[in-house]
């Protein structure tokens, strides 16, 4: 039996906030600080040949996730094996069977050029001597810098980079690939061109785990996503699936005005009372007289002129509606009644 | 191919990748030139005021403790080391360090390449603008101040470097892979080499010190190094007046490289625990 690409068990990390002084240290104060989960007790098998996705917000553990999948974070407690090996005990194998992108553009060096950069990192990935050009120039053909791959790459734009940075993750030839925030920054285009990279690694046979806070990326280019908040995967299945738990065909996003005039305001809980009538409130959220709302619903066309007669009843207006199909987002929402950005 | 010859590659192509770095800021150079000519021509001129110009009462004096009255030679083979050891204390932590910073680092831990070529491979890649600056040296020394070596005691001398080399390697690794853990040793550094200026006799001989702070002299790699250059060059000791010395050197080197593998293990562990690695 093939092992899964990626299998971890209680995986948690543990870190500390604030600092201990060596004056502190010396008198023998007690250790006052804080220990933070990062990753809090995380069980993930990722099957081969699947892009799999991390799919959360900014400090949710998918990048320590990751970093402890490549052996660069030792965990505080659990087990990962990658591709069969135990990345604790053979840290080494693991690493000259990965490919790994995990800082992007800052992890090259500006002041060479691409295929020098590439055959540094090759020389370090024990590629063979005879074998280094024809592997440096399939890494550069496979994601289009052949053409530039004798320039600096301080003259790369930001989505070359990333580019070239993924090159180099394939030089080991590697059976699986992690990505962390591959596309973060680029423009539309150049995203684009990157998930269309990753895609032609999942058509060579390869596993790839990436992480992400992009919900469409998520949607589009991964197989199976986890859900990850606070350090614990709260849901993990294909993107269809996931979307089929929110139970409902649209989601409307409606920004509502409590204050009209000299009017007294309107009551924010009889607004959102008079709505969970009609729909799913999933989140609300006021800021000054306005009330944003995101409900789920069977029939925008059916829920529309509800909410405008629930708004109007309890003396509120309707300013904006928008009626969108169901995303990831509204997954996260309905899990942890939080947006992706918060 | 062997794990070892995988690794020796990656090494070599981690000291090349770090010359390739130097040669695209060219007018670094110029710093090759300067410093080795303007840093001891100072103190050779300073102790030549004191001595009254050569006066032969001083030269006496200054041969009784320093076993040479070649003045600027002594000098100049004192900068000669600290501009080496300079550039060993600073180079390999500086690459680590420019690495951490700029976010290479975790990348190269990426690879199975051995962690210890990040430790060892900059300090190989300093090692010609070192020869360069003995060079510049020894041209300087020629021109300016009529100091004439005879070519076999340039021989020996590049023997006594040539073994000494491992040890003070080995002292660049121990700073470097105090990075890993601590991030900015510069202080650290600063004051160590004012501590190697002061006890290995760069511009003075060691007879100056206090009795207890000869005896700390002794156990640092550097006084050795530049006192047998200057026997070789200036006292005619010869190699087999060295060889003591010499054997010690290499002695050191292995204390010292073992130290700085296990303090890099146990930094490189420690930074894996708590994340450090690719910290600002």
């Amino acid at each position: 039996m093939i092992a899964p690409a990626v299998d971890a068990r209680g995986l948690v990390k543990v870190f500390e906030r604030g600092r201990r002084t060596v004056w502190q240290r010396l008198r023998g104060e007690p250790d006052r600080r804080e220990r933070f989960h990062a990753v809090d007790g995380i069980d993930l098998t990722v099957e081969r040949g699947e892009i799999f996705g991390l799919l959360g917000p900014n400090g949710a553990g998918k990048t320590t996730t990751m970093k402890m999948l490549a052996t660069l974070l030792i965990p505080t407690d659990g087990t990962i094996d990658v591709l069969g090996i135990d990345v604790l005990a053979r840290p080494r194998e693991v690493r000259a069977r990965l490919g790994a992108m995990l800082s992007g553009e800052r992890s090259l060096y500006w002041k060479l050029t691409g295929r020098e950069n590439l055959e540094y990192f090759a020389a370090l990935y024990h590629v063979p001597a005879r074998e280094t050009r024809a592997r440096i120039d399939a890494a550069l053909g496979s994601v289009k810098l052949l053409d530039r791959a004798d320039d600096y790459v301080e003259r790369y734009s930001t989505g070359m980079r990333q580019r070239l940075a993924l090159a180099r993750a394939l030089l080991p030839d590697p059976p699986l690939i992690i990505l962390d925030e591959p596309t973060v920054g680029l423009d539309p285009q150049a995203a684009r061109d990157l998930r269309d990279r990753v895609r032609e690694l999942r058509s060579q046979g390869r596993t790839v785990l990436l992480t992400t806070h992009y919900m469409d990326e998520a949607d589009q280019l991964c197989d199976r996503v986890a859900i990850i908040d606070h350090g614990r995967i709260v849901a993990l299945d294909t993107p269809a699936a996931l979307k089929r738990t929110i139970r409902a065909e649209e989601v409307v996003h409606l920004e509502i005005g409590l204050v009209d005039g000299s009017a007294a305001p309107a009551d924010e809980g009889a607004v959102l009372e008079r709505l969970g009538r009609a729909a799913t409130v999933a989140r609300s959220e006021r800021h000054n007289g306005t009330l944003a709302v995101t409900a789920h619903c069977s029939s925008a066309r059916d829920f529309v002129p509800a909410a405008f007669d629930a708004a109007r009843s309890a003396g509120a207006t309707i300013r904006h509606v928008e009626v969108v199909p169901v995303t990831l987002e509204d997954v996260f929402i309905s899990l942890t009644g939080r947006a992706l950005r918060e | 191919m062997t794990l070892l010859a995988a690794d020796a590659r990656a090494f070599v192509a981690a000291a090349r990748k770090e010359l390739r770095i130097w040669r695209r800021y060219p007018l670094f150079i110029l710093s090759l030139l300067f410093w080795p000519i303007v840093l001891p021509a100072t103190w050779v001129l300073m102790g030549q005021a004191y001595s009254g110009g050569g006066n032969s009462r001083a030269l006496a004096a200054f041969a009784e403790r320093a076993g040479t009255t070649e003045v600027a030679g002594f000098v100049f083979v004192g900068y000669a080391m600290y501009m080496w050891l300079s550039n060993l204390l600073w180079g390999p932590g500086t690459a680590l360090r420019t690495e951490q910073i700029r976010g290479s680092l975790e990348a190269v831990f990426l690879t199975p390449t051995s962690r210890l070529v990040a430790l060892f491979a900059p300090p190989v890649s300093h090692l010609p603008f070192s020869i360069a600056n003995f060079v510049v040296m020894g041209a300087v020394l020629w021109l300016a101040f009529g100091v004439v070596l005879p070519l076999g005691a340039i021989l020996e001398a590049i023997v006594v470097i040539a073994v000494g080399i491992p040890s003070m390697y080995a002292i660049g690794s121990l700073f470097a892979a105090s990075v890993l853990r601590f991030g900015e040793v510069g202080p650290i550094v600063q004051l160590v080499r004012g501590m190697f200026v002061l006890a290995c006799g760069i511009t003075f001989p060691i007879a100056m010190l206090p009795g207890w702070a000869q005896v700390g002299a002794a156990l640092l790699p550097p006084t050795y190094i530049v006192d047998d250059i200057r026997s070789v060059l200036f006292r005619g000791a010869g190699l087999g007046g060295v060889a003591i010395d010499l054997a010690l050197l290499v002695a050191f080197a292995a204390l010292i490289a073992v130290v700085a593998v296990w303090v890099f293990r146990v930094l490189e562990r420690s930074a894996r625990r708590r994340g450090t690695l690719g910290s600002y």
